[in-house]
């Protein structure tokens, strides 16, 4: 926390319809503090103009993801000296596939609606949680009374780092097929038509960023994979007669 | 300060491998190759049909393919051909849910093995 | 008759739920935020739903307040809190000899206790300190901060309430007696400067609320921002909330949020309120206060570090002997200012109360015959507020 480094913010700017630009903003900061720190930093005492989002400042509510030299990171818990160094410069910018709001706020408009769609439910009980590792076989967990947030934080980097999402605005993305593989195919005939459409899992082409950027430990690669096998299942239920 | 950003336009925006990860490269390594072989198999078949035309044509034909020009854009068809086969078993392995979790061991092996095998045939076609 | 327009400042908690209420009572709401919703003090909070038993103690009146919400808010809104109880855990001589007063404390405070043996809450939790001597499981919840705004707005736009964000107040609109009339506005996504009139004025920027009172003309509210840390670790070391057997002090709650827990915190006076830097002291004091309750913490990495200020209000004490309860201040009787209201203090649990209890106020200011029902409203799924228009 004592040490201090000489850091210049390159801040994507872009207000109503006007051109994008970026602006620099030279600061000294410590390589301990977070990424939205020096965002924060640089509206507090340097342009009141500029508009970010955040809100818990502990990779909980999904708020702050943003590019940072390119690659998507969910800002409060990207320590600065992970992404420069001492006189370096940091790149911050809006996530891609997402209508611009103003400078780092993006329009998340369609993620929420998609999540409504499959029914991603924000708090499940434990047993049914499927905590996702995919290296370990999913623990089977005993039913107990408790109950446990869902992983997905709805922070949209999934999305952004997706290749297949940058060239076609109706493709589900990542983050609603984890969370239509979430809740399952039996809760809601709709869900099954949304998924098992060319918008919807067949679309994935496996670049996997989605598991690389997900600060949640969602993994929603392996989870786009599994509703390929649920949906397969189900139709081969079809045409049995079931 | 301040500087200009561009955008890609839609259809090329997924080629962009800078600061990503090993799945990417994959990703477009498969798209390039598929483009690559798509476009042999037009030529393929434009040749093909001149060939159609008579025993001059392949006559004139044959003194074409020996130049090392093309014999390099027929081992690029090679290469291609291996190197998309494999990454497409390791898709078609993760897409059944089998190795998720290995997917850059996988891909980074089976590219191993591609390029041993594009080497092969490297030796062969240019040493015949 | 046109429906009376209140215009609330601040979409913390605070406003978010007076927008909530005001709307069921029949108001057109404008609400006003410099930033986007839980920006300040609200999405920081550690996520404690509390059962009181931290004030039953010391601050019963704050610790009445937090169980009756406590089972409102379970009732309302489940689906942005974790309701898996809380432990009060006692590890040494000291928190032994105040379980005493902690149990008279809660039954006073109607909150349930129920005490454990070492090896119950071991087995309940079993990464808590080996070396436990006793404890009490709560009825503490854990929630998450920004989808309990969201919940509330999203209702509160269901019911017709606007936001307005990224707009921030540059100055208040006055008649010619000095009272307020409305507020003048920066819309920082486009820079748009406009005007919005009111019947009143809610000022709900919690830590801000001074402030944004002095802006007023009124410089008399007694807010004492308050900041202090919160430390999180990647592991999930507990189900439930683990609090500390003793009095309030740094460092003795562990929150479980998603795949991490959060400890908290520490308590200390501040002058700049709009960016507060992390001391690394205090780091290692959440560290050292997290591992003698979960030993775990020693071997997790560490995941994040922010400040939160608190928004205390009262007398002429400061840090933890000020009062968790929450006040609303009319500035006609404080300061003759007519059209304005402040609410600040408070807990996150009791946002419903506080709103409700500032809605009252503003209906009898402007003899509005209109009674809260926000204790039996189901709140919407948090994303309606994106999905709702404007």
């Amino acid at each position: 926390m004592n040490t201090k480094w000489n850091v210049t913010f390159r801040v994507y700017r872009q207000k109503d319809q006007q051109t994008p630009h970026y602006d620099e903003f030279k600061m000294e900061v410590s390589p301990d503090e977070y990424v939205l720190d020096g965002v924060e930093r640089v509206w507090a005492f340097h342009d009141r103009s500029l508009t970010f989002r955040h809100a818990c400042h502990h990779s909980t509510c999904g708020a702050c993801g943003m590019r940072v030299n390119g690659v998507e990171k969910l800002t409060c818990i990207t320590p600065i000296r992970e992404v420069t160094t001492d006189g370096g410069v940091i790149k911050v910018e809006p996530l891609r596939n997402f209508p611009i709001v103003s400078d780092l706020v993006v329009d998340l408009g369609p993620l929420y609606q998609r999540m409504e769609a499959v029914g991603h439910r924000t708090v499940l009980p434990t047993n049914e949680a499927g905590i996702a590792n995919s290296l370990k076989a999913k623990k089977a967990q005993e039913e107990n009374g408790m109950y446990r947030l869902a992983d997905c934080i709805e922070c949209g980097l999934c999305i952004s780092a997706c290749p297949i999402a940058a060239t076609t605005a109706e493709y589900l993305g990542p983050a609603v097929l984890a969370g239509a593989q979430q809740g399952g195919l039996d809760r809601d005939p709709h869900v099954l038509e949304l998924v098992d459409s060319e918008v919807g899992v067949w679309r994935c082409h496996s670049a996997y960023e989605c598991t690389e950027v997900c600060p949640s430990h969602v993994e929603p690669a392996w989870r786009i994979m599994d509703l390929r096998k649920k949906v397969i299942g189900k139709k081969f239920k079809r045409l049995f007669g079931g | 300060m301040s500087s200009t950003p561009q955008k890609p336009s839609n259809a090329i925006k997924w080629f962009d491998p800078r600061w990503r990860q090993m799945g990417s490269w994959a990703f477009i390594l498969n798209r390039i190759t598929a483009l690559g072989l798509t476009l042999y198999l037009f030529l393929h078949l434009g040749i093909l049909s001149q060939l159609a035309q008579g025993p001059d044509a392949y006559d004139g034909f044959l003194a074409t393919i020996h130049s090392p020009v093309f014999i390099f854009g027929e081992f690029l068809v090679v290469s291609a051909g291996i190197i998309h086969g494999l990454n497409g078993i390791r898709i078609a392995l993760n897409s059944f849910g089998i190795a998720v979790p290995y997917q850059k061991q996988l891909f980074a092996g089976l590219m191993a093995l591609a390029i041993l095998g594009s080497l092969i045939f490297a030796v062969r076609m240019f040493t015949a | 008759m046109s429906k009376p327009h209140a215009i609330i400042i601040g979409a913390g908690f605070t406003g978010v739920a007076t927008a909530h209420d005001l709307a069921l009572r029949g108001f057109d709401v404008t609400v006003v935020e410099r930033g986007p919703i839980a920006n300040g003090t609200s999405g920081r909070t550690h996520g404690l739903l509390h059962s009181g038993g931290r004030y039953a103690v010391k601050d019963q009146e704050s610790a009445i307040e937090c169980i009756d919400e406590n089972m409102i808010l379970r009732k309302i809104v489940p689906n942005v809190i974790e309701p898996n109880g809380g432990l009060f855990v006692a590890l040494d001589d000291s928190d032994l000899a105040y379980a005493e007063t902690f149990i008279e404390g809660c039954q006073a405070c109607h909150i349930p206790i129920e005490e454990l043996t070492a090896k119950q809450a071991l087995k309940m939790e079993p990464n808590l300190n080996p070396g436990v001597l006793a404890a009490f499981l709560v009825p503490d919840g854990t929630f998450d901060p920004l989808r309990l705004a969201l919940s509330f707005a999203a209702t509160a736009k269901s019911n017709g309430a606007k936001f307005r964000l990224f707009t921030e107040v540059t100055e208040f609109t006055f008649d010619g007696q000095g009272n307020v009339t409305g507020v003048k506005l920066w819309d920082r996504t486009n820079d748009n400067r406009s005007e919005l009139h009111g019947d009143i004025v809610v000022n709900a920027t919690g830590a801000w609320a001074g402030q944004i009172s002095e802006m007023a003309g009124d410089p008399g509210i007694p807010i004492h921002p308050t900041p202090g840390v919160m430390v999180t670790y990647d592991q999930r070391l507990c189900e439930r909330a683990i609090n500390r057997l003793n009095k309030p002090a740094d460092g003795d709650i562990v929150l479980p949020q998603r795949q991490m827990v959060v400890v908290g915190t520490t308590s200390f006076e501040v002058e700049d309120l709009d960016y507060i830097p992390v001391v690394e002291d205090q780091i290692q004091l959440m560290f050292e206060r997290g591992a003698e309750l979960l030993p775990g913490i020693r071997k997790a990495n560490m995941r994040g570090a922010y400040m939160a200020t608190r928004p205390l209000v009262g007398g002429g004490t400061t840090g933890r002997s000020i009062a968790r309860t929450f006040k609303c201040f009319d500035h006609k009787e404080s300061h003759n200012i007519d059209g304005l209201v402040t609410i600040t203090g408070g807990k996150a649990t009791t946002l419903r109360q506080m709103a409700e209890k500032t809605a009252d106020v503003v209906c009898q200011k402007l003899g509005v015959d209109a009674q809260c029902t926000t204790k039996d409203v189901p709140l919407l799924s948090h994303r309606q507020f994106y999905l709702l228009p404007n």
